[in-house]
Order: C-alpha cells, then sequence, then structure tokens
C-alpha cells in the first residue's frame, strides 16, 4: 500500500470539511434548545466549526495549488469535463462561502442565546448554511473525484495505460 | 445584539457578494485573473486573502462605528441567508453557462 502527501492531504482536506459539517448542525441543535446551561457548550461547538473549516481550507488550497493540475488535465480531456468546468469552478469559490460562514458563528454564539431571539435566529441560520453548503462542497468533490475515475477508467478501453 | 455580532455579520453579507462578484469577474477578464496570479502565485490564494481581510477589515470598522447596529437585528440572518442563496446559484449558473 503506497500512501502519498497529496492522498492524506486530500482526505484529510475531506474529512475536516465533513467535521465541520457536524460541528455546525451539533451549534443549530444546542441554538433550537438555548438555554443558560448549554451557552458554554455552544460556543464549544462553534469554536470546533471554525477550527475544522480553517483546516479544511488550508489544506484543500495546499492540494488544489500543488496536486490538481494534473487531475484536472485528466478530468478535461476525458467524459466528464463538467466534474472540473461546473463542479470545481462552483466548489473552489462557494467553500469561501462556507468559511467566511464558519468564522462568523464563533462571533455570533458570544451572544446570550437563550434572552435574544434575534441572536439565536441568526446562529440558526448561520449553522444551517454553513451545514448545507459544506454538505454540496462535500458532493462537489465527490464528483470531481469521479471525473478523474472515469477517464482513468476509461484508459484500458483506449489501449492507454491505466 | 451586540456591535460585534451586528458588524461582522453585516461584513459577512458583504463579503459573500463580493466574492461572487470577484468570481464572475477574474473569469471574464483574464487579465484580472492573471494579476491576481502575479500577487500571490495563484489568483484562488489571492481570491481567498482578499474574502479573509475584507471579512476582517469590514467587520472591525463596523464593530467599532456602529452602522450595523443601525440595521433591525431581526433583518441580519434573512439578509446573510439571501446574500448565500445569491452565491449559490450565482456561481453554479456562471459556471455552468458562460
Amino acid at each position: 500500500m503506497s500512501i502519498t502527501a497529496s492522498d492524506v492531504i486530500l482526505l484529510a482536506h475531506a474529512s475536516f470539511g465533513a467535521l465541520g459539517c457536524l460541528a455546525a448542525l451539533w451549534v443549530f441543535v444546542e441554538a433550537l434548545n438555548a438555554r443558560p446551561e448549554n451557552a458554554a457548550r455552544t460556543r464549544g461547538a462553534a469554536l470546533a466549526t471554525a477550527v475544522c473549516m480553517a483546516a479544511a481550507w488550508v489544506l484543500g488550497g495546499y492540494w488544489y495549488i500543488h496536486f490538481y493540475p494534473a487531475e484536472k488535465a485528466m478530468i478535461l480531456q476525458g467524459p466528464w469535463p463538467a466534474a472540473h468546468n461546473l463542479f470545481m469552478e462552483t466548489k473552489e469559490h462557494l467553500f469561501f462561502v462556507t468559511g467566511i460562514l464558519a468564522l462568523l458563528l464563533p462571533i455570533a454564539t458570544r451572544e446570550k442565546l437563550d434572552s435574544s431571539p434575534a441572536a439565536r435566529k441568526l446562529v440558526l441560520f448561520v449553522s444551517l448554511m454553513i451545514a448545507v453548503t459544506g454538505l454540496a462542497v462535500e458532493g462537489a468533490g465527490a464528483i470531481i473525484d469521479h471525473g478523474v475515475k472515469v477517464e482513468l477508467l476509461r484508459g484500458p478501453l483506449k489501449g492507454n495505460k491505466p | 445584539m451586540n456591535s460585534n455580532t451586528s458588524g461582522f455579520a453585516l461584513s459577512a453579507a458583504i463579503t459573500i457578494l463580493f466574492n461572487t462578484t470577484l468570481a464572475w469577474a477574474k473569469d471574464a477578464d483574464p487579465p484580472l485573473n492573471s494579476l491576481m496570479k502575479s500577487l500571490t502565485g495563484h489568483h484562488w490564494t489571492t481570491h481567498g486573502l482578499a474574502d479573509l481581510f475584507l471579512f476582517i477589515g469590514l467587520g472591525l470598522i463596523f464593530s467599532k462605528s456602529g452602522i450595523a447596529e443601525k440595521i433591525n437585528p431581526a433583518r441580519l440572518a434573512p439578509m446573510l441567508a439571501g446574500t448565500v442563496v445569491v452565491a449559490c446559484v450565482g456561481l453554479a449558473l456562471w459556471y455552468l453557462f458562460v
């Protein structure tokens, strides 16, 4: 078994993204049941969301710049060019939205959510949007990966080495 | 709602719209894309740093000036959600059709 730096970075990127989505859902549930007793837990989950998304941002960015060009070339010559032209292009810019919202969440959860309906509503919206956009970006990542896979699988059919 | 929350929420809404507009602009204007690439070595890195600096900078300005506190706090969440929907739909349609 050969595990490269590219594999580790890419899988860590996806894993931190998924953990960030789970942490955002945790904040959503805590905010639904906002009480003075769970305020510290809500803030902890919001911080976990921001840390996980920041890690996903840095790792994903490093991989995208250093390792993606070779995969991009494969996708564009394969049967699924939309995996790059639509899904990667949208993902690489939509992720900034998820990242900015994740940085906002720890600030918003410093409010007293049990006594401020507007702040609670903001935390509910922000955490839900992080989870939804984060999962959309995760799904786009799977499609991009499949764009490479279908080109590699096509190799033997074309007479190329896989 | 305190001034930090409202200030950074307003900043996030503006940054999300800026992010979408910059994505369209650099895709439509190759010289802008090249300029962004020349600044940090990759257009995506410059884009991300621009978003971060704008979010933090505007957030600090809005928090200290109290501008965001003039917005009805109940409207901040729907406003932010609206910008996220615009970003999602705007980016997807742009790369689908342009």
